[in-house]
């Protein structure tokens, strides 16, 4: 069942607080988190996370696409290193 | 400063009685591995013509030429299969492949050394190059992004990284 609507997205408070703070400071930083369960807000696009993955901070830099998702579906707790072969990366 | 050569696969074993092997393939889209022919042993002594067959389960079948019977294709197998660099098509601006990426040195914009990357990793976040630091401890993961990646300057195997304050300690 999902979550009613009237309660609004879940985000942990000191997600906000911390938020808030780098975007007054206008500093370029990681914030780093533990809360992987709180929701990704407008106002979280353009500031980079380090998202906890119980071993350490995987860095993510939140855009207007993740909004609603939650910071631990950026963050896997298992790596996989496969064969580099002809992958691509793309610079945004 | 990019490899010369990159391993796009390998051989798991012989498939069926008539020389055909199981290959396994690590590219992007895995038929591009006979594109790529031929394709050589890791010393770069031996070259081999590769030709899919089928699709089987976990890979390809696929002939060698000169391979006709199951016993030589069971030699071959955990053979890792190298491509040319040169044949890998060229990509547009801003889009690297991972293999010129890996192992170039990461410095920032006062030129102290940061690192060198170990991969590129995408959680889907967009991708991101994982940085093993020069000062040791566990690694990092820088966002490929302009702001994060100013320069990327692949001949000189080097990369210029301005990273978010906190990220390299």
């Amino acid at each position: 069942m999902s979550r009613s609507v009237w309660k609004g997205p879940f985000v942990d408070s000191y997600v906000l607080k911390k938020a808030e703070k780098s975007r007054e400071s206008g500093r370029n930083e990681v914030i780093k988190i533990w809360s992987r369960r709180s929701t990704i807000l407008p106002q979280f696009v353009g500031l980079t996370f380090g998202v906890y993955n119980g071993q350490k901070h995987i860095t993510v830099a939140v855009s207007e696409d993740m909004i609603g998702q939650k910071f631990g579906e950026y963050a896997p707790t298992r790596t996989y290193y496969g064969h580099a072969a002809d992958k691509k990366a793309k610079r945004k | 400063m990019s490899p010369t050569r990159v391993c796009v696969g390998a051989i798991s074993g012989a498939f069926g009685v008539r020389g055909e092997v199981r290959l396994k393939s690590f590219c992007a889209t895995p038929e591009d591995i006979a594109a790529y022919g031929p394709l050589f042993s890791e010393d770069g002594t031996a070259s081999y013509t590769v030709k899919l067959t089928a699709q089987v389960k976990n890979g390809f079948a696929a002939e060698i030429e000169g391979i006709t019977s199951k016993e030589a294709a069971d030699a071959l197998r955990g053979l890792r299969l190298y491509a040319d660099r040169d044949r890998m098509p060229a990509l547009s601006d801003d889009e690297y492949y991972h293999a010129d990426l890996i192992g170039i040195e990461v410095r920032d914009t006062g030129g102290t050394l940061l690192g060198h990357v170990k991969a590129v990793q995408d959680y889907g976040a967009g991708d991101m190059l994982e940085v093993t630091p020069a000062a040791g401890g566990a690694t990092i993961l820088l966002p490929f992004t302009h702001e994060a990646v100013p320069t990327v300057d692949i001949g000189a195997g080097r990369i210029v990284a301005d990273p978010p304050e906190g990220l390299f300690g």
